[in-house]
């Protein structure tokens, strides 16, 4: 069963179409990364799943058949702009909001105690949130958010604003759910997280969906036509060769841009033998620069076409 | 509908775990009671505490009562030596004079000054004056008991004239006692007037307070929720009706406590001073059920109001409309407690947002309120309330998410028309 289905979702603000036409479908059981620049529709559509707006058309479908106000029970959301009751204590906001997702007393109250304890917020218990550090707030946002045990966690840019522990701390949650079963979506433009989390992606650009597989296959298609190298000996001949289009030299390194269609064993089988091979690696786009030819300029105009 | 329960739950501990609230539940009380203990302890001493010596000249141009004059003021000074009034008599009529007398009491040296008409003994048709400086004769008792001498001064001086013993009148003069009975009462109650007369009052003061006092924490609540955020966590699990029903639901829980409370400090102090028959169970009745409709149509109100500000002072602001409506009850209560069958009072108990208070007035002030009268206050509170609600919600539920300007009138009746 797969945890979502989008279906040609659309939802326009006045004039702005903020999501035109989405269709995805997040298998259960996998990080999905919904990535885009600000402004591309993520937030909107996130809502949308969460039946905080509605669409204007199409459909979205929650654990299969499930209405969407039964699914919210068996969603964890955290959304971007994050916050909890002040006043409360750690323990009754925890208790509150793990109520409202329906938890019931006995489980709720074990839940708790163990999530304190595994962030580290155990002696806080009974403290008022205002009066925890910013770390420790958010970690607090981390718990509140997945108190309740769901089945699915949805994020909205959740690496923002975190320091490299918190940073950890909140991946270590998130491959710990996907390897218990549980589905992770979240939403970034950090694109590094992104490429080391995700079993899949969905790349979405001023409301539409641009890509959406496995990060594998993105990566295949923009072939790899770098190569850096660290050579030995006299490479004055480098830029005379056929394969090779540019060469950028940094110090002992080298940045060999190829010509189109060329491929990179060709060139090593070049070098063997001519100079002394010490370093050479077949540069993968990341997705970083990926994302970046795509979406390309400062409005997010695609500098390659719209849809692979 | 057990979400709204877990909503109004937090809501209600929240809120009556406050300092706010529990200031407010033991405070009010004694200040109600202490302020009013205070004001009769204050005026009783004006009434009857020492003064000091007032001078008052009275020039009688009958020329005649004089004697008398002097007689009662000095009766009322040997009872009252604590405080005295000085009377300096004279029949001079001429004009300087009067003036004389006049700059005296504008420079304060007399407090005031009194001129009987030539035929005051007789027809009395001519006009007698009493001339104070603005703040000079606002001492009422004093006031009284000046005009109470000459009179009876004059009449004593008459019955001389009529050869007649003066201490005749005092005899004659006698006022027959009444005492008031309410058949309506039963036997061994006894209806204190007074507190007949400020019965309605504290009715129409508990449901105002209990209403305003708890329903400022509604948009405290919700414009709390949107600043930190927490806004969107929370409609990820209930929706904004479940949400809005929820925290109304609790916070109405919260202000029947206080009611509850009060009610039971008052009817205490009430039984105290034997003041207990118009607590009737009927009265009683009636207030919870206009209570509860009162508390539910102005919590909708301030509901969509928090949802649509975003600091206090905008909310503020907002409410002021409503508020003005919602006090008007205060300022008139006291016509409505001594009219309660008058036309304006009757109109006035078919505005819904004061309908509760003018009801709860008038049929603490008679209980002989026409049924069909009372049938028709809930008819028409049956039917605005669910439809204010109804618009309230739709507010609610497309401001919440909104941060920003809060919406112009047009703008939130156009939100009403979408869903």
């Amino acid at each position: 069963m797969d945890a979502l289905v989008l279906d040609q979702v659309t939802k326009a603000f006045g004039a702005l179409r903020a999501v035109d036409d989405l269709s995805a479908r997040v298998p259960s059981g996998s990080i999905y990364g919904f990535l885009g620049p600000n402004g591309a529709g993520k937030t909107t559509t996130l809502r949308m799943i969460m039946n905080i707006i509605a669409p204007d058309s199409g459909r979205i479908g929650v654990l299969g058949k499930t209405p969407l106000d039964q699914a919210k029970e068996r969603i964890g959301y955290m959304p971007e702009e994050r916050g909890l009751y002040r006043k409360m204590t750690v323990r009754s906001v925890l208790s509150y909001l793990g109520a409202i997702k329906g938890m019931k007393r006995a489980a709720l109250s074990r839940a708790i105690s163990d999530w304190l304890d595994t962030v580290g917020l155990a002696d806080w218990a009974n403290r008022k949130v205002e009066e925890l550090s910013k770390g420790m707030q958010q970690k607090l946002q981390f718990v509140a958010t997945v108190i309740s045990d769901p089945e699915i966690l949805i994020l909205d840019e959740p690496f923002s604003g975190l320091d490299p522990i918190n940073l950890d701390l909140l991946k270590g949650i998130m491959l710990r759910m996907r390897d218990a079963g549980k589905t992770v979506i979240f939403s970034t433009h950090m694109m590094e997280q992104a490429e080391r989390l995700c079993d899949l992606i969905l790349l979405v650009n001023r409301g539409r969906k641009v890509f959406e597989g496995a990060l594998e296959e993105i990566q295949s298609r923009f072939v790899a036509n770098a190569v850096e190298a660290e050579l030995e000996g006299d490479t004055a001949f480098l830029s005379e060769l056929p394969v090779v289009k540019s060469v950028t030299r940094n110090g002992r390194r080298m940045e060999i841009s190829l010509a189109d269609g060329a491929d990179s064993q060709e060139l090593l089988r070049a070098l063997v033998g001519r100079v002394r091979v010490r370093a050479f690696e077949v540069k993968v786009p990341s997705l970083h620069e990926i994302f970046v030819r795509l979406v390309g300029g400062v409005d997010g105009t695609p500098a390659a076409s719209p849809v692979l | 509908m057990t979400r709204i329960i877990t909503v109004a739950k937090r809501e209600y501990l929240e809120t009556v775990k406050s300092k706010v609230f529990i200031l407010n539940l033991v405070l009010t009380p004694l200040l109600v009671v202490g302020g009013i203990f205070l004001s009769t302890r204050m005026t009783q001493k004006t009434m009857e505490g020492p003064r000091p010596v007032k001078v008052i000249a009275v020039t009688d141009l009958t020329g005649q009562a004089i004697p008398e004059l002097l007689r009662l003021s000095q009766e009322y000074n040997k009872f009252n030596p604590q405080r005295e009034i000085l009377l300096t008599l004279s029949t001079e009529g001429d004009a300087s004079h009067t003036q004389e007398l006049k700059d005296k009491v504008q420079r304060g040296e007399l407090a005031a000054f009194l001129l009987i008409s030539k035929d005051a003994l007789g027809s009395g048709k001519g006009k007698s004056y009493c001339y104070v400086k603005a703040l000079g004769m606002t001492d009422m008792d004093l006031y009284s008991t000046v005009q109470r001498m000459i009179n009876d001064a004059i009449v004593t001086t008459r019955f001389r004239q009529k050869n007649l013993p003066p201490e005749l009148y005092a005899e004659l003069h006698r006022y027959v006692p009444f005492e008031q009975v309410d058949l309506g009462a039963k036997p061994q109650e006894k209806r204190d007037p007074l507190a007949m007369l400020m019965a309605p009052f504290f009715f129409l003061f508990l449901m105002f307070t209990g209403i305003i006092a708890v329903n400022q924490q509604i948009m405290t609540s919700v414009i709390e929720e949107k600043n930190s955020r927490v806004m969107e966590v929370i409609l990820s699990a209930v929706s904004p009706f479940q949400l809005m029903s929820g925290k109304i639901l609790g916070l109405a829980g919260a202000g029947l406590t206080l009611v509850f409370f009060w009610g039971v400090t008052a009817y205490g102090a009430a039984a105290y001073r034997g003041m207990t028959a118009v607590v009737t169970v009927a009265n009683l009745t009636y207030f919870v059920l206009y209570y509860i409709l009162g508390f539910l149509l102005i919590s909708s109100i301030l509901a969509a109001i928090g949802s649509v500000c975003n600091t206090m002072k905008e909310a503020q602001s907002m409410m002021m409309p409503v508020m003005i409506i919602f006090i008007l009850p205060m300022f008139m209560w006291f016509y409505i407690a001594q009219h309660p069958q008058a036309p304006l009072s009757i109109a006035l108990s078919f505005i819904p947002p004061i309908t509760p208070m003018i009801m709860i007035l008038r049929i603490a002030s008679n209980p002989e309120i026409p049924f069909i009268q009372i049938l028709a206050s809930f008819l028409v509170l049956g039917a605005s309330v669910p439809a204010v609600m109804w618009a309230s919600a739709k507010v609610f539920r497309t401001g919440i998410l909104m941060y920003g300007k809060p919406p112009s009138l047009r703008e939130l009746l156009r939100w009403l028309r979408y869903s």
